[in-house]
């Protein structure tokens, strides 16, 4: 679980008053706002974002401390990440992608079935794509009560009962 | 233009046969299916099905709520992953 995770990106100025055009990454995009004050990937920066506007792709954002269009055009590819404890914490059996990427899978015997590397939605239930040590195929497991029985978090630990042949 | 209701719900033979033999048996399994045209019935409540993108079998779980679609709109044969940010996932 990293501390840091990337809730946007700055895709350059927005016109010439040191605005910029802000990509938000957030389930709710005006929440990208609410994380605030974000910080650059090396943390030497730290921004209060004002959302002003919806432009193409993204938002018409104010950053503090920036204030011409040069200082702007210079932000242009720079990634805003938000420290994970300022998330809100979740009910039971909800939790966030950040935190379920990077677990480790056992099954119920105990043997390791992989990593976690992404959590995808495809319209059913959520999926966790496991990469299996050694291969370079992944497998999606159904994220369910009876799939998933066990997360562990605070260990990072997964125990998974995959359904027959599945993996 | 929509199908007729007089023929009722297409679905592939084979996905009937695999459906009923998989809830006879009673067994946790994915049931791995090539039928992406294939229309989502009610007997199939319940059941994992893995529905093949081009490239592999993607689970899906049946629920009351996709009754009516077709399995294909639940595999897709495109992958973007995105970014995670606060997005959640929620075990049901």
């Amino acid at each position: 679980m990293s501390d840091l995770i990337c809730v946007g990106a700055i895709s350059g100025a927005f016109g010439v008053k040191g605005e910029v055009r802000l990509k938000s990454f957030t389930a709710e995009p005006t929440g990208i706002a609410d994380y605030g004050p974000l910080v650059t990937e090396d943390g030497k920066q730290s921004f209060d974002v004002t959302l002003i506007r919806p432009v193409k792709s993204g938002f018409a954002a104010k950053l503090s401390g920036v204030l011409t269009k040069e200082e702007a055009d210079a932000l242009r590819g720079t990634r805003l990440f938000a420290p994970r404890d300022r998330l809100p914490s979740l009910p039971d059996d909800e939790y966030y992608h950040a935190d379920l990427i990077g677990m480790m899978v056992y099954d119920t015997g105990g043997a390791e079935l992989g990593r976690v590397k992404a959590v995808l939605n495809h319209g059913a239930a959520d999926l966790l794509e496991i990469q299996a040590p050694g291969q370079s195929d992944t497998v999606l497991l159904p994220f369910t009560l009876a799939a998933v029985p066990t997360v562990d978090l605070a260990s990072g630990r997964i125990v998974a009962d995959p359904p027959d042949g599945l993996f | 233009m929509t199908r007729s209701v007089w023929k009722g719900p297409f679905v592939d033979a084979y996905v009937l046969k695999k459906a009923e033999a998989s809830r006879e048996s009673g067994r946790n399994e994915v049931i791995k299916i090539w039928s992406r045209r294939s229309t989502i019935l009610p007997q199939f409540v319940g059941l994992t099905f893995g529905v093949y993108n081009g490239r592999k079998h993607i689970p899906v779980n049946v629920s009351e709520d996709m009754i009516g679609q077709k399995f294909g709109e639940y595999s897709p044969t495109r992958t973007y992953y995105g970014h995670a940010a606060d997005k959640k996932a929620k075990r049901k």
